[in-house]
């Protein structure tokens, strides 16, 4: 009988968490900064003309518009790095 | 069992410390019966009383334990969580201010170079005339593949 009880004892000491199931951790997804939600525009295209200048404001303003592209991909990534660094930080 | 949340702790460990030892004395006091003639009829039931006790009153510490345990990795986690959020939100505003310059710095670059443009304008123009056919490639390339016409 005492064998029994200790047994029983020991068994229930391991004691299932009856009182509450804790509540899990919310986590709310990071931000992104609202620059990098902009998509990238087409890319310019040239009005019929003879005059290589103005080609060529044409194709600087798409060279531009490409740079301000890279930046916001380059970011994404970035952000993307940073983000998941901290996200795994917590453990 | 989600009431019991609203009990404090401090109570709810009484109780269950209460249930606990009121077993284990019952147990006990279930040998002293021998020697008190009136109670010996119900010594079984004591004993047996007793034993239910104890072993609800340590299997409710163990729930306690265990709960409480939870709850400490639960608040861990949380501060950790919060730390983390402070952190990304400190990210995102470094990101952004960096991101910022950079684009404005392009902005700029352009506005330069078509100010360059303008100057030398008429030199170019002078020198070379663009075939209409060279435009239509250039605007070809530029289109966005795959996109409606």
């Amino acid at each position: 009988m005492n064998k029994l009880l200790i047994a029983v004892a020991i068994l229930s000491l391991t004691g299932c968490a009856m009182f509450e199931t804790p509540t899990p951790v919310k986590r709310n997804f990071p931000s992104v900064p609202t620059e990098l939600m902009e998509a990238c525009p087409d890319l310019k295209k040239t009005e019929p003309t003879e005059k290589l200048s103005e080609v060529l404001k044409v194709v600087v303003d798409n060279y531009g518009q490409y740079h301000e592209c890279k930046i916001k991909v380059d970011t994404w990534v970035e952000w993307y790095k940073t983000q998941k660094d901290i996200f795994e930080s917590v453990k | 069992m989600w009431m019991l949340s609203f009990v404090p702790d401090s109570i709810l460990y009484l109780v269950v410390i209460g249930i606990m030892f009121s077993g284990i004395s019952l147990y006990a006091f279930s040998f002293i019966t021998r020697v008190l003639p009136p109670l010996l009829p119900y010594t079984g039931m004591i004993r047996i009383l007793g034993t239910i006790l104890t072993v609800v009153g340590i299997y409710f510490f163990g729930s306690y334990s265990t709960e409480m345990e939870w709850r400490a990795k639960v608040a861990e986690l949380e501060a950790k969580v919060a730390v983390a959020e402070q952190k990304s939100t400190e990210a995102n505003v470094k990101i952004q201010t960096v991101v910022k310059e950079k684009i404005k710095y392009v902005k700029e670059t352009r506005v330069v170079i078509q100010e360059h443009i303008k100057t030398v304008e008429a030199k170019i123009d002078s020198i070379c005339k663009v075939a209409p056919e060279a435009i239509d490639i250039l605007n070809e390339a530029a289109a966005t593949p795959g996109a409606k016409k």
